[in-house]
C-alpha cells in the first residue's frame, strides 16, 4: 500500500498512490486557513479549529530552477521548485513536475499531482509526494 | 514600547575577530577562542572580570562548546550559555548579553560565536523530515524564490542583483579578514555557475568557518573596570522578533515587512531615531536579493528601490546609506554564530573611525540586522 509523504498534509485517496488531497486547518474563530496541521491558530492562537481540504488547483506564486539540491534529495536535477498559492490562501512548496522550464511564469495556473518517491537512509521506502503540474 | 524596559546604559567595549574562510587544522574552540581573546584585549579586561557569557552556534560539534571553550582561559564558574538561533544565533547571544547588563543583573558580559558550517546547500529541517522529499528546504532555493518575485514586481534586472554582490566584493578587497577578497565585475557575477536560477554562486554567500567576539559593559561601570569611554560605543537599541502570522505560511515574497519591519520599528523607536539618521548599516545579505530586501524593511529606501539605489551607488563605501561595508556575508562568508556579532564588530569598527580604508566619514549611527531560520531578526543601533 502506498504511504503519503505526511498523513498530515497528504491524504491519499486511491490504492494505487495517483490521487489524493492536500489537507488544512481553519480557524473556527478567525477564519484562516493553513496548510498541514495545527493546533493553535498561527493568526490569532485559537483552539477552535476544524480539518478542511485544500483545492488542488492554484497559481504560480514564484518558482526556481533549482541546479544545485540539497543533501538528499531523491529527485531528478535540476529540478523546479514552485510556490503555489491556493485558493484558501495558504502557500504550498513543492515540485513542479512535467513542465518546460522556458515556459514558467509568476502566475500560471498549476494543479496538484502525486508521484511515488524513493527516500533513502536507514531504511530504504517509498513514500507518496505532492507536486505540482502545469494545468 | 512597553515591553522593553532598557535600565542602564550599556555599551559595547572590545570587539574580537577570527578571519572568516576555511580553517580545517583549527576547531571550533580555536576559532572562538581567538575571537574572545582578541575581543578581551581589546577591551583590555582580563577574563577573569567576565561575569557571564553567551555563545552562539548551530552546527553540533559536541555539547557545551561555550563552556569548553572558555575553560581554555581559566575556569572561573560563571553562567555561560549556548546560543542557537540559526543564522541569528551570535546576533542572539550579543542580545542577550546587552538585556542581562541593562536590566541590571550584571555589570559586563560576553557575546561570541563561531561556526564551521559543512559545504554545500544548507537545509533547515531534520534529516528525515518530509520537507526533505518535497524539495523545499534550500536556503538559497528560497532566496531564488524571492528574487524571482522581486524581478517580476520591481522591473530590477539581473544586473541590478549582481551589482550587490560586486559592491561587497569591492568592500571585502579592504577587509584582511574577508573569506572571499578578489573583486569581480557585473558580468563575473552573472556568468558564475546558476545555484537556483535566477541566483548564481557569486550572488550566495560562502558556507564558511569564523568567530567573533563582544565584550559589553554598563556605562556606569566603564570607570571601576578601567575601561577607556572614548573607545566605548553606545548600544542605542537591541532589539529580537520572530516569525508574525503573514497569511500564507510559506511565503517568499517580494517585499516581507512582516519579518524584519517590527524589529526594525521597535529599534528606531527604542533609540529615538529614525532610519534618516542611520549613517551605515549591516544586513543579512545571505544572497543578492537579501540585502535589497532587508535595506527596504529597514526603510533606509521605500519598497521595490533598493535595487535602483544599489545601482546608482548609494549602498557604496561612498554613498549616502553604505551597506555592508566589510564586505557582509557575501564576501565575508557566513559562519552563523559569528555572523551577528560580526556584524557589530564591523559597525564598532566604523563608529571608532578605526576601519581603516573601508572608513565610512562621520559615522556616528550604525545598525546591525541579522536574520535566522524561524523567521528570527536581531537589530541593534549602535551610536557613538
Amino acid at each position: 500500500m502506498p504511504v503519503s509523504v505526511d498523513e498530515r498534509c497528504l491524504r491519499l485517496t486511491d490504492d494505487d498512490g495517483r490521487s489524493g488531497v492536500l489537507l488544512g486547518m481553519r480557524c473556527s474563530e478567525c477564519g484562516v486557513s493553513v496548510f498541514g496541521p495545527a493546533t493553535f491558530c498561527q493568526a490569532c492562537t485559537s483552539a477552535q479549529l476544524e480539518g478542511i481540504e485544500l483545492a488542488a488547483d492554484g497559481v504560480l506564486f514564484s518558482y526556481t530552477i533549482v541546479r544545485v539540491p540539497p543533501a538528499g534529495w531523491p529527485g531528478p536535477v535540476p529540478y523546479v521548485l514552485g510556490e503555489v498559492e491556493l485558493p484558501e490562501g495558504p502557500h504550498v512548496l513543492a515540485e513542479v513536475i512535467r513542465c518546460d522550464h522556458d515556459a514558467l511564469t509568476v502566475g500560471m495556473p498549476v494543479t496538484l499531482a502525486l508521484e511515488t518517491v524513493s527516500m533513502g537512509g536507514v531504511v530504504e521506502s517509498e513514500r507518496v509526494v505532492y507536486k505540482w503540474r502545469p494545468s | 514600547m512597553t515591553q522593553f524596559r532598557p535600565g542602564r546604559e550599556v555599551m559595547v567595549v572590545g570587539v574580537g575577530l577570527h578571519p572568516f574562510g576555511r580553517f580545517p587544522e583549527q576547531t571550533l574552540s580555536d576559532l572562538a577562542r581567538d575571537a574572545v581573546v582578541d575581543a578581551l584585549q581589546d577591551a583590555g579586561v582580563p577574563w577573569s572580570a567576565i561575569p557571564i557569557a553567551y555563545f552562539g552556534h548551530v552546527y553540533y560539534q559536541g555539547m557545551s562548546v561555550g563552556e569548553t571553550t572558555l575553560a581554555q582561559l581559566g575556569l572561573t564558574g560563571v553562567p555561560i550559555i549556548n546560543v542557537e538561533n540559526a543564522c541569528s544565533s551570535g546576533s542572539t547571544a550579543f542580545w542577550q548579553a546587552y538585556w542581562g547588563i541593562t536590566s541590571g543583573v550584571f555589570d559586563m558580559a560576553l557575546a561570541f560565536g563561531a561556526e564551521k558550517v559543512p559545504g554545500g546547500p544548507v537545509t533547515v529541517t531534520a534529516d528525515d523530515s518530509p520537507a526533505r522529499y518535497v524539495g523545499g528546504d534550500h536556503m538559497m532555493a528560497g532566496y531564488a524564490l524571492r528574487m524571482t518575485r522581486y524581478m517580476e514586481e520591481t522591473g530590477a534586472p539581473p544586473s541590478a542583483l549582481a551589482q550587490v554582490t560586486v559592491k561587497a566584493r569591492q568592500n571585502a578587497s579592504l577587509n584582511p579578514y574577508a573569506h572571499r577578497k578578489e573583486t569581480y565585475s557585473v558580468e563575473d557575477v552573472l556568468n558564475s555557475r546558476l545555484i537556483a536560477d535566477p541566483l548564481t554562486l557569486y550572488q550566495c554567500c560562502p558556507t564558511s568557518e569564523g568567530g567573533a567576539a563582544a565584550v559589553l559593559c554598563a556605562a556606569d561601570a566603564l570607570d571601576a573596570y578601567g575601561i577607556d569611554r572614548n573607545r566605548a560605543i553606545r548600544i542605542a537599541a537591541a532589539t529580537l522578533t520572530s516569525g508574525s502570522y503573514n497569511g500564507r505560511g510559506s511565503d517568499h515574497s517580494a517585499f516581507s515587512p512582516y519579518r524584519t519591519e517590527p524589529a526594525a520599528l521597535q529599534a528606531y523607536e527604542m533609540a529615538g531615531i529614525g532610519p534618516e539618521d542611520v549613517d551605515l548599516v549591516q544586513v543579512h545579505d545571505a544572497a543578492t536579493i537579501g540585502e535589497l530586501q532587508q535595506i527596504e524593511a529597514l526603510h533606509l529606501v521605500p519598497y521595490g528601490e533598493a535595487w535602483q539605489a544599489t545601482v546608482a551607488g548609494r549602498t557604496a563605501l561612498t554613498g549616502d546609506i553604505p551597506v555592508n561595508t566589510d564586505g557582509g556575508l557575501l564576501a565575508m562568508g557566513h559562519p552563523f554564530g559569528a555572523t551577528g556579532i560580526r556584524m557589530v564588530h564591523e559597525t564598532v569598527m566604523q563608529l571608532r573611525g578605526e576601519a581603516g580604508p573601508r572608513q565610512v566619514e562621520n559615522a556616528r549611527v550604525g545598525v546591525a540586522q541579522c536574520s535566522g531560520a524561524g523567521d528570527v531578526t536581531t537589530v541593534h543601533i549602535l551610536t557613538r
